[in-house]
């Protein structure tokens, strides 16, 4: 176990900037996992950390070590590609003692810990066999197994799970948390799908063209987000946002309708233009501020209902713990001003 | 394919194109033949008969140009030179390519480009300074000499099919080795050259067949000792040919390439690949 401490890291390819700066400390034996739009530079992020891309400015320490100029071998790291980079011509078994034998590993040292990972990840019956013979889930166990038997301090995982599907992701993503549970390790996890980050993160670290947006528990991420972006990034369906205008110094207007907030500590200025944010989940209270919505079309999954529409010409989510019907043309949306979250035009968040 | 029925028009059609590209097929068989049946006539029975089929066989030819033709000592040539050139062939290439498709260093693309010039560029343009420089380099009639010029030679090419070869691997497969703790030349040995192997025995065939079929290097390297293909060129005179004599040598110089290919066509691994990444 190790911790992780980045300090002002930049990464620039000739003249353009892609990594603008970023700090952060990582615990020992945290999960963190790095969320963002494709190309807000989180597996740059990460692959920095891992030695494989050059640290054009700022400091890596890992285990209080600096680790800049470090090979990737020496940083005490092992890591699971997103396209399992699994050696095809190997069999399970030589894929994953690889780097043990590199190390020039004793021949019972490498037999113990091929057959613990393999035990762990339930490969003890494919040890013998080629990549090419085994189902995307299968390799993917095979990456990770590759990574465990390496026994490093930090586990470093660059959206391993989004060559499989849907079904295999949830089973697969159960295992990594077991996983984490069991080893404990200091792991960083990038992934673009919210989803994953919430269900597996102790910490999540919200990235954007470059820059952290937010760093915080998936809760915290999720009820006090910094702005817009965080707000409409965590979370599905993502949040609504309704333009709102401030018509005293703790209560706005939307579509015509006044919400007091009394929660807000600061003090709001007549006419600023606002915008106003509330989660699909939060339109179903059964006391509040009530508005009429325009029905366009219902998602029923079943258990829950999408409803899709509009209120005063912009669109809305409302999601619904019954069935609706595809014939309802308008629907009650009623929530608690305290859920409502609001944010001035440039996204920064207004408490 | 019952339901596949072809009419009365297609299939003459289908007919008319087939015969004829038959015949042309045809064509290209027909010199082996000669060669073959020539190979064994005496040279008595090949001028009273040109182009009858051997009626009394005899191996007199093979024995004659193997043994008093010098034949056996210029095959010896021709094996060594081959084999071990296209050994250099096929390591520097593979290295080469792992070095200009995988890692970043300075002038990369330069290099890159001034090998593809020189893929560009004619054996006959640079002979005399290549033949001076072979002098200079105290070279002339030795084997080493001949092997190092053929490795030259075909190097551009065959670094280009390897670079490219390499580019298409994912280069994930190099980075999870490097953190495996691999050093360079460990990713080479045990992950690109495993990688390699469809293109580079495509490679070591290519290359095989010409080294072994050179005259014009060869002609010029070894001028005392000779390489296989010049000694068979040598075998025709100015005024006669010993036409039996020369098919028999042919057929020899032949047989080696025709049974590598035979053994390699079977073992050329086809998506050795597949399964590196999600297919």
């Amino acid at each position: 176990m190790s911790n992780i401490s980045i300090t002002d890291l930049r990464k620039s390819y000739g003249q353009v900037e892609v990594i603008h700066g970023v700090s952060l400390d990582i615990e020992p034996g945290e999960f963190v996992v790095f969320v963002g739009p494709s190309g807000c530079g989180k597996s740059t992020l990460l692959r920095m950390i891992a030695g494989l891309e050059d640290i054009t400015d700022g400091d890596l320490e890992i285990g209080g070590t600096l680790m800049n100029d470090v090979e990737p071998a020496q940083r005490g790291i092992a890591m699971v590609f997103q396209s399992y980079a699994l050696y095809p011509h190997m069999t399970v078994a030589d894929n994953m003692s690889f780097g043990l034998r590199m190390a020039h590993a004793p021949k019972d040292e490498i037999d113990r810990k091929v057959k613990d990972a393999a035990r762990i990840l339930q490969l003890e019956p494919l040890l013998d066999r080629k990549p090419a013979a085994l189902s995307g889930g299968q390799r993917q166990r095979v990456a990770i197994g590759r990574a465990i038997v390496r026994d490093p301090d930090v586990f470093l995982f660059d959206e391993p799970l989004s060559n499989l599907d849907a079904e295999l992701r949830v089973e697969m993503r159960v295992q990594i948390a077991k996983l984490h549970r069991t080893l404990s390790n200091t792991m960083i996890y990038v992934t673009h799908d919210q989803t994953e980050a919430m269900t597996l993160a102790d910490r999540i670290v919200v990235l954007r063209a470059g820059h952290i947006e937010q760093v915080g528990t998936p809760i915290e991420l999720y009820e006090d987000p910094d702005n817009a972006f965080v707000a409409g990034f965590i979370g599905s369906p993502r949040m609504n946002f309704l333009n709102a205008r401030a018509n005293g110094p703790k209560s706005v207007e939307v579509a015509g309708r006044t919400i007091p907030l009394p929660n807000l500590t600061a003090d709001l200025r007549d006419g600023t233009a606002l915008q106003l944010g509330i989660r699909p989940e939060h339109l179903d209270a059964t006391d509040g501020v009530r508005l009429m919505m325009d029905v366009d079309v219902a998602e029923d999954l079943g258990a829950t209902t999408f409803v899709h529409g509009t209120v005063g010409g912009e669109t809305l989510v409302a999601e619904r713990r019954a069935h609706v019907g595809n014939a309802v043309r308008e629907l009650e949306i009623c929530f608690a001003p305290d859920k409502v979250r609001l944010f001035d035009p440039d996204g920064a968040r207004v408490r | 394919m019952s339901e596949f029925t072809v009419g009365k028009r297609q299939r003459r059609l289908l007919w008319g194109i087939s015969v004829p590209m038959a015949l042309i097929a045809l064509t290209c068989v027909y010199p082996v033949f000669f060669a073959l049946n020539n190979a064994l006539k005496s040279n008595r029975e090949y001028i009273l008969d040109r182009f009858g089929i051997v009626s009394e066989p005899t191996f007199q030819n093979f024995v004659q140009a193997w043994t008093r033709s010098n034949l056996s000592e210029y095959f010896f040539n021709s094996v060594v030179v081959t084999v071990l050139s296209v050994l250099a062939l096929i390591i520097v290439s593979s290295l080469a390519g792992f070095a200009l498709a995988v890692l970043r260093f300075p002038l990369r693309k330069l290099i890159f480009v001034v090998i593809l010039a020189s893929l560009m560029i004619p054996v006959q343009v640079v002979l005399v300074p290549f033949y001076k420089t072979i002098i200079g380099l105290g070279l002339l009639n030795t084997r080493a000499g001949l092997i190092l010029s053929y490795t030259a030679f075909f190097l551009p090419f065959s670094v280009y099919l390897m670079t490219s070869f390499y580019s298409g691997l994912p280069r994930e497969l190099v980075e999870a080795a490097r953190i495996d703790g691999a050093k360079l030349t460990q990713v080479w040995w045990h992950v690109m050259l495993p990688m390699g192997m469809p293109a580079l025995i495509t490679l070591g065939i290519l290359n095989t067949l010409y080294c072994w079929n050179d005259i014009l290097i060869s002609l010029l390297v070894l001028q005392d000792n000779r390489t296989l293909m010049v000694g068979i060129a040598a075998l025709r005179g100015e005024y006669t040919t010993n036409v039996p004599l020369l098919t028999a040598g042919i057929v020899l110089a032949a047989a080696p390439i025709v049974i590598l290919y035979l053994v390699f066509q079977r073992k050329i691994v086809s998506g050795i690949a597949v399964g590196a990444v999600k297919g």
